[in-house]
């Protein structure tokens, strides 16, 4: 019994880590899938989220109301980006997509740091999730299942999205031929904004979702590099793949993290080399 | 003025700078020839092989710690322990190439990401061998061979680290004109078209890397000499955006404006720190900028203008016509 409700309790611990990295990871990933590119900002913008949502929840005194506020505010942020400068970099290389995000970075991490300060902030955790509850007489906070439950929300709402209605049929259809779409009629610039925005704003989503259990902090941009490793692990473009990446992600994380403290991170960077190796597209992603 | 003029007298006023500048002059000095060095690196692959890297701090904060603990533990004098941390990061690098070029293009970049902050974190939890967070301190320069005291003083090591800066630059100045560096500016401009001709572009993509590891390790082991410390921060991935800034800003794929990019880098930021607390924002800024409206950097913006001036094709033909001017990022 004690084994097993250990493994159900650290795979909670893992599942919750999931969500947030699905936030993350599914927005990078959906940006990918559009635009073959990689959003070097997301990381910034993932801390972004959690600032504003900290400040939102401060001043109307409700993280639900932060919940929405904040991506909003950044998927805004996302497309006024798009519009002015990314758009006029699809026809360049690449790199240049990737450097200009980079820059992004740096205003970002700076203009949080004149905000807010270096120090980090504590976020309340919502009224009503800031009790505990037990599982085989173990405490497991209230807020980690809710974050289970809001991750598995949001990737049934978007897979939904995404394979059942007429846009995302759009979105979809952009990732695999946009010039074919573009002949026949759609506004493809109008999709590829959209799609930024959302991606952003998913990352927003999860830095405010994030913000109580880790506390909002500027170190919260490198999660950019835990958002790629997903991408690399579950496909290139690939929504599920972003679901599954998470998961591994995270359950690698957990797990790691408890039996070996120093070298999860090396776990870590091993399994995405050996999926590299094996399957250099990712594990849902076509073949590279 | 011909170029090669321009170029021995700038070789000139370095080398005679020591008995006219004052002694912070010469701590600048000396930090910006590493720097140049360490950007200068990293053009190899970013310029030179569209190799882009956002890990290169690792090579220099490895070739820092390395050079750190052959001095602290051995009694290696400096030109050879500089040296030997080269080469030991450059052999390292091979593995890190071997593992980075499976992914080709923004992929690659990331990976390359992920192996730095691997540094990072190592630097930090293998506190037996690194001192943790703290670093290595007290990092003694040992005197050169026979005995050779020069090398300790401040102006000897500035000459030391520029002498391993012009070297370095002929000798990648040479790499790149040869066959070698054919076959890379090939893999820059399309990399099946040459891995068709029958090159192994991944062999030419990770001997490049090494080589620009090599380089990057020798002015890390340089900076740890000069500062007299290793510390974490040196691995950390805001010191390979600040290097990919150098060369981006500098003009990427010309081996000097890297060098000119690490300038514009340390003058900006002296001169913006003194008005505000966040120069970073305005890096970010004029970063953006460079990236979207002068993709060829300084170095190819004053080449455009110097050759209109004159009326010749351009400043630097063989470097220019190659790099700078052809293409976009």
């Amino acid at each position: 019994m004690e084994t097993f409700s250990f493994i159900l309790i650290q795979t909670l611990n893992a599942l919750s880590q999931a969500s947030l990295l699905f936030f993350l990871g599914s927005g990078l990933a959906l940006i990918f899938g559009i635009m073959r590119v990689v959003n070097f900002s997301h990381g910034a913008l993932y801390m972004l989220g959690a600032y504003i949502g900290y400040t939102t929840a401060r001043l109307t005194g409700s993280v639900w109301v932060a919940m929405v506020i904040s991506p909003l505010i950044v998927g805004a942020i996302g497309l006024i980006f798009e519009l002015g400068f990314l758009r006029h970099l699809y026809k360049r290389d690449e790199d240049a997509f990737l450097l200009v995000t980079f820059g992004l970075t740096l205003v970002l991490a700076e203009i949080t740091r004149l905000f807010w300060g270096a120090p980090p902030l504590q976020v309340a955790i919502p009224k009503g999730l800031d009790s505990v509850v037990f599982i085989f007489d173990e405490p497991m906070p209230t807020y980690k299942i809710f974050l289970i439950a809001a991750g598995a929300i949001a990737s049934t709402f978007i897979w939904i999205f995404l394979e059942r209605t007429r846009l995302g049929l759009l979105i979809r259809a952009t990732s695999q031929n946009s010039q074919m779409l573009h002949a026949l009629g759609t506004d493809i610039n109008l999709i590829r904004s959209g799609v930024f925005a959302l991606g952003c704003a998913l990352a927003a989503l999860g830095g405010v979702l994030a913000a109580p259990s880790v506390t909002a902090s500027l170190g919260m941009s490198s999660a950019v590099i835990d958002a790629f490793v997903i991408v690399i692990i579950g496909g290139m473009g690939s929504f599920l793949g972003a679901i599954f990446g998470s998961l591994i992600v995270a359950g690698v994380q957990t797990f790691g993290n408890y039996f070996f403290p120093d070298f999860a991170l090396v776990f870590l960077y091993a399994l995405m080399l050996a999926v590299l190796i094996v399957r250099p597209g990712g594990l849902l992603g076509k073949e590279a | 003025m011909q170029s090669k003029t321009i170029g021995v007298l700038v070789i000139l006023a370095l080398i005679f700078a020591p008995q006219y500048l004052p002694v912070y002059a010469m701590t600048l000095l000396t930090e910006l020839v590493i720097l140049a060095l360490f950007a200068m690196s990293l053009d190899l692959m970013v310029g030179y092989t569209k190799l882009v890297s956002f890990g290169h701090a690792g090579a220099y904060g490895l070739g820092a710690y390395v050079f750190g603990l052959l001095s602290l533990h051995t009694n290696i004098a400096l030109p050879f322990g500089v040296f030997l941390s080269a080469v030991i990061v450059g052999i390292v690098a091979i593995g890190i190439a071997w593992s980075c070029t499976m992914a080709t293009g923004v992929s690659f970049a990331m990976l390359t990401l992920a192996f730095g902050q691997l540094g990072y974190a190592v630097s930090i939890k293998w506190v037996s061998v690194t001192g943790g967070s703290d670093g290595l301190s007290g990092i003694p320069r040992r005197l050169g061979p026979f005995g050779w005291a020069m090398l300790t003083t401040k102006t000897g090591f500035y000459l030391f680290a520029l002498t391993c800066l012009i070297g370095s630059y002929f000798f990648c100045r040479a790499l790149i004109r040869a066959p070698f560096g054919q076959v890379l500016r090939g893999i820059r401009e399309n990399e099946m078209k040459v891995f068709a001709l029958g090159y192994n572009t991944r062999r030419y993509k990770i001997a490049v890397v090494s080589l620009a590891y090599f380089f990057a390790g020798m002015a890390g082991a340089l900076y740890a000499s000069f500062a007299g410390f290793a510390n974490p921060e040196m691995l950390f991935w805001t010191v390979s955006g600040q290097v990919l800034i150098m060369v981006i800003v500098g003009g990427k794929g010309t081996l000097i404006g890297p060098m000119l990019g690490a300038i514009f880098f340390i003058m900006v930021e002296h001169k913006l720190s003194e008005l505000t607390e966040s120069w970073g924002l305005f890096m970010g800024i004029i970063f953006i900028g460079f990236v979207m409206f002068a993709p060829d950097g300084i170095f190819g913006i004053l080449n455009k203008n110097v050759s209109k001036r004159f009326n010749k094709k351009s400043l630097f033909p063989q470097d220019a016509g190659n790099g700078a001017g052809d293409q976009q990022l």
